[in-house]
């Protein structure tokens, strides 16, 4: 930015970020590690002592930590395209500036980010509509989030109205208009804001424990929550030692999102700050 | 232009019969209905639950009406009080301290002058985001395990700070985690809390730094009268907006609490939690909607008055 010759000062903030760095790195770093050694690591090592796969091969062997593996995916995929779906149609609604009725149906729903009914009485009527101990309990009510629902509209309002003008004197419907301009317009946003259902999802917690006791539709969280709790301990193969097979779970954890992260950086970096500073 | 044909939509609109103007948008209509059903279901059906709050009701009868017997209660319970202290506190020192590092961490990517260095450093420190609460408190509970593997330890060990045998069990010790819990939140935080920040640094303008340099103001001076006093509005307003939610702390301190530290760690949702999922006695989902409602009421008048203060400081709502 300013062209100067690097001095000290610049020398010294390097030397802090790279300390910066480590403190970030050095705690996964060390389950990674962990995670491919058979031996239990005492410290911090730069490469296991006993290489192995064995952790990971007895999470995805084991049908009790697979299983909640699938659960994860499945919630995931579905939910993001639930919470896509509620999140356009409802943005769509809302920019219909002259439609009548449409500041309360926006009020209806901005309502709900000032007051909630609370955890018990929403666990209540979960537990009522016969939700619980089923994945809907788990997909469905994250759909709704009228935060991003917003940040959906915002996108939207950047499309121009002469596109809609021009589409609704062809004699094109609403409908029509929807997926025929509006969302193939939208791709970033879509992406932005899928990818951010999709965190939330992969990594909910709070909905399982709340809504589902049964162990066969516990997701990967709650799995890996009961692993490190011991409560639960894991059936190590191939020579893997307990140790092993609990950090291997911490990345399996973490793997889908740590992949995909390098390619989305900027995606994500958008949801951030169009929610944040809107003009 | 956009704006203007906006204007002419709604001068036509206007003069279109109410009728005409509902049978006009009727797709859209149709197009709310699932949101509607959606935002019925999962947050105004809760809404209506909150009569609970007035009664006794233990799942298997009928709820009884008591009045505001369970709010008489509550505000008996040292539990209920020392919950909410601990929201607060842990709440709000959390919020200062990751915001402080936020900044100190922009300020410094800031000055930062090889931008692939930059870029990398960002990288990372953005990483823990996308870990779960579950999974960051997993990592913690590893690492800082009383075990012989477990990390720091290991290294208090050798390095003749704690004696083997003697090792600190930080996550169950009740001085220790308070600390450790504002630790793994900025650890966890402060790279993800930096974004917002750093787009407002790239929006100064170059030509300040230019004309301070012919000034003769040196680095320090430059960070200090230009970067810093053009966070200013950014700070306050990251601080509002979170203020505002600071009555929803729970998962964050759910999966780090243990017996050991519940008088530390107990705030009002995971007490909410413990004393429905957890008291080994049959719930009384009246009391624990009551201390909810409790909460819900806190968090509201907390967004109205951020709300408020939002507008005083940079025109529009936190909404």
């Amino acid at each position: 930015m300013r062209p100067r010759k690097a001095g000290l000062a610049d020398y010294v903030i390097v030397a802090v970020f790279i300390v910066i760095c480590f403190i970030m790195i050095i705690p996964i770093y060390k389950v990674l590690i962990d995670s491919l050694d058979l031996k239990t690591a005492y410290g911090m090592k730069l490469f296991p002592e006993q290489f192995g796969l064995a952790g990971y091969i007895s999470v995805f062997t084991n049908p009790t930590l697979y299983g909640p593996f699938l659960i994860s995916v499945i919630a995931t995929v579905s939910g993001t395209f639930m919470g896509l779906a509620i999140s356009t149609l409802g943005a769509y609604v809302l920019i219909q500036w002259d439609m009548p009725g449409r500041t309360l149906l926006a009020n209806i729903l901005l309502f709900t980010m000032i007051f909630s009914g609370g955890m018990i009485p929403t666990y209540l009527v979960l537990s009522s509509l016969h939700l619980t101990n089923t994945l809907w309990a788990v997909i469905l009510p994250p759909a709704i989030n009228v935060y991003n629902l917003v940040l959906m509209r915002n996108f939207f309002e950047g499309i121009p109205t002469a596109l809609f003008e021009s589409a609704e004197i062809d004699g094109c419907s609403p409908m029509k208009i929807f997926f025929g301009i509006v969302l193939p317009l939208s791709k970033a946003a879509l992406t932005s804001i899928g990818l951010m259902f999709a965190v939330s999802y992969w990594n909910d917690y709070t909905n399982y424990k709340l809504y589902i006791t049964k162990q066969n539709l516990y997701n990967f969280q709650m799995k890996l929550r009961s692993l490190i709790m011991g409560s639960d301990l894991p059936t190590a193969v191939g020579g893997a030692t307990e140790n092993t097979v609990k950090n291997a779970a911490v990345i399996v954890a973490i793997l889908p999102f740590m992949i995909i992260y390098p390619f989305c950086q900027q995606y994500f970096i958008q949801g951030v700050n169009i929610g944040a500073v809107k003009e | 232009m956009a704006k203007l044909s906006k204007e002419a939509a709604a001068v036509t609109t206007n003069k279109r019969p109410l009728t005409t103007s509902l049978y006009f948008y009727r797709g859209f209509y149709i197009m709310f209905i699932p949101v509607l059903v959606f935002a019925i279901l999962f947050h105004y059906l809760p809404m209506y639950g909150i009569r609970y709050a007035f009664t006794t009701y233990k799942g298997v009868k009928d709820p009884v009406f008591i009045g505001l017997g369970n709010f008489t209660k509550m505000l008996g319970m040292p539990a209920f009080w020392s919950a909410f202290g601990n929201t607060i506190y842990l709440s709000v020192v959390k919020l200062l301290l990751n915001t402080f590092a936020a900044v100190a961490l922009s300020l410094l990517l800031n000055e930062l002058r090889s931008l692939k260095f930059k870029k990398f450093a960002q990288t990372l420190v953005y990483l823990p985001h996308f870990m779960s609460w579950v999974v960051t408190a997993s990592v913690f509970t590893l690492i800082l395990s009383p075990t012989s593997a477990g990390l720091v330890n290991s290294i208090l060990v050798k390095l003749g700070i704690v004696q083997a045998g003697n090792e600190i069990y930080f996550l169950a010790d009740q001085k220790w985690w308070v600390p450790m819990y504002f630790m793994i939140n900025v650890w966890k935080d402060t790279g993800w809390a930096t974004i917002i920040f750093m787009a407002t640094l790239s929006g100064i303008s170059p030509e300040l730094y230019e004309a301070a340099g012919i000034d003769g103001a040196n680095r320090w001076q430059a960070m200090r009268y230009i970067t810093l006093p053009a966070l200013a509005n950014t700070i306050i307003t990251v601080l509002i907006l979170n203020l505002a939610k600071i009555m929803n702390l729970f998962e964050s301190v759910f999966v780090m609490q243990n017996d050991a530290v519940m008088k530390q760690s107990d705030v009002l949702q995971t007490y909410i939690y413990t004393q429905t999922f957890n008291s080994g006695a049959l719930p009384d989902y009246g009391y624990t909607t009551a201390v909810g409602l409790a909460s819900s009421i806190v968090g509201c008048i907390l967004v109205l008055v951020c709300n408020k203060a939002s507008y005083k400081v940079r025109g529009r709502g936190i909404m």
